[in-house]
């Protein structure tokens, strides 16, 4: 039996409206705790250095852009199991990312697009955000684009 | 060092057993609400009995292959797209091909073809930049 959760109805005009829907912004130092159990999760040795995993790219956007996983689930009306998939991930390192380093974090909404099947009528939504993280010396040192699959 | 040419085979690097109690501290770290990470409650009904990976920790796979191959600070761009749910107990192979050589601001970078593989079955494909160590001819 495959009986997954739904999310909330949007209307389309609802949905194009997210575009350019502006996260909060917000500063992020990355732990050494962190960043090692991080890495630690990933089945990979520690990487030593201050180098933080570049796994690290998806969760620290979000936090450090004042959001969180959860807020950008109700943004987008996702709502219990099975009603959102991960369409693909798109990261850029301009610089490793590094422990103890105080970065600036902003992000935007960029990319939505409405889906209906032709054969159940069923609705899913591409949900795209993007997050930048600078460094204190104002370089750009990553940027994140995230394709996310609403299905409602 | 082996030179680095188009159609050089990255290493492979294998997760032998996608384990749930790291999801469980992944969920933690990512402050992840999505059940299904955690829940053997929340896949039974899609059809499932076991948890559900996070895709970063897919996409970490490929990163640590990456690293393996040319040094912790090499990944320059990670592009891929999810196309299978990996669950608790899964062995996955990441792989790697270098499609192409650049040079980019005096640095000598790999794009590749990269996938993640369970058995037959590709549970991610994409394509990643890494900042090479060594000389490369093309």
């Amino acid at each position: 039996m495959n009986n997954r959760s739904r999310a909330l109805p949007m209307s389309e005009e609802d949905l194009h409206a997210l575009v350019g829907h502006r996260l909060p912004g917000g500063t992020r130092t990355i732990e050494h705790w962190e960043n090692w159990l991080l890495t630690d999760c990933t089945g990979s040795d520690q990487l030593g250095d201050d180098l933080v995993h570049p796994v690290a790219l998806f969760h620290v956007p979000i936090q450090g852009a004042g959001t969180s996983i959860a807020e950008l689930f109700e943004l987008c009306g996702a709502r219990g199991a099975g009603s959102v998939g991960l369409d693909g991930y798109d990261w850029e390192y301009f610089a490793p990312l590094r422990e103890g380093v105080r970065y600036q974090i902003d992000g935007s909404v960029t990319e939505v697009e409405r889906t209906v099947s032709e054969q159940t009528g069923r609705i899913a939504d591409r949900f795209v955000y993007t997050i930048e993280m600078i460094d204190p010396d104002g370089v750009l040192i990553a940027r994140v684009t995230n394709h996310w699959r609403i299905r409602r | 060092m082996t030179e680095v040419k188009i159609g050089t085979k990255v290493p492979s690097w294998t997760m032998e057993h996608v384990d749930a109690q790291r999801m469980k501290t992944m969920a933690a770290i990512l402050r992840d609400p999505y059940e299904v990470h955690w829940d053997h409650e929340a896949v039974r009904p899609l059809g499932f009995d076991r948890v559900i990976n996070q895709g970063p920790l897919n996409l970490s796979y490929l990163a640590n292959m990456l690293m393996a191959w040319q040094g912790a600070s090499c990944v320059r761009r990670l592009n891929v797209r999810f196309t299978l749910p990996v669950f608790e107990g899964d062995k996955l192979i990441a792989h790697g091909t270098v499609i192409d050589l650049e040079q980019v601001a005096g640095e000598h970078r790999a794009t590749c073809d990269v996938h993640l593989d369970r058995g037959k079955e590709t549970v991610m494909v994409g394509t990643a930049v890494v900042a090479l160590d060594q000389a490369v001819s093309s």
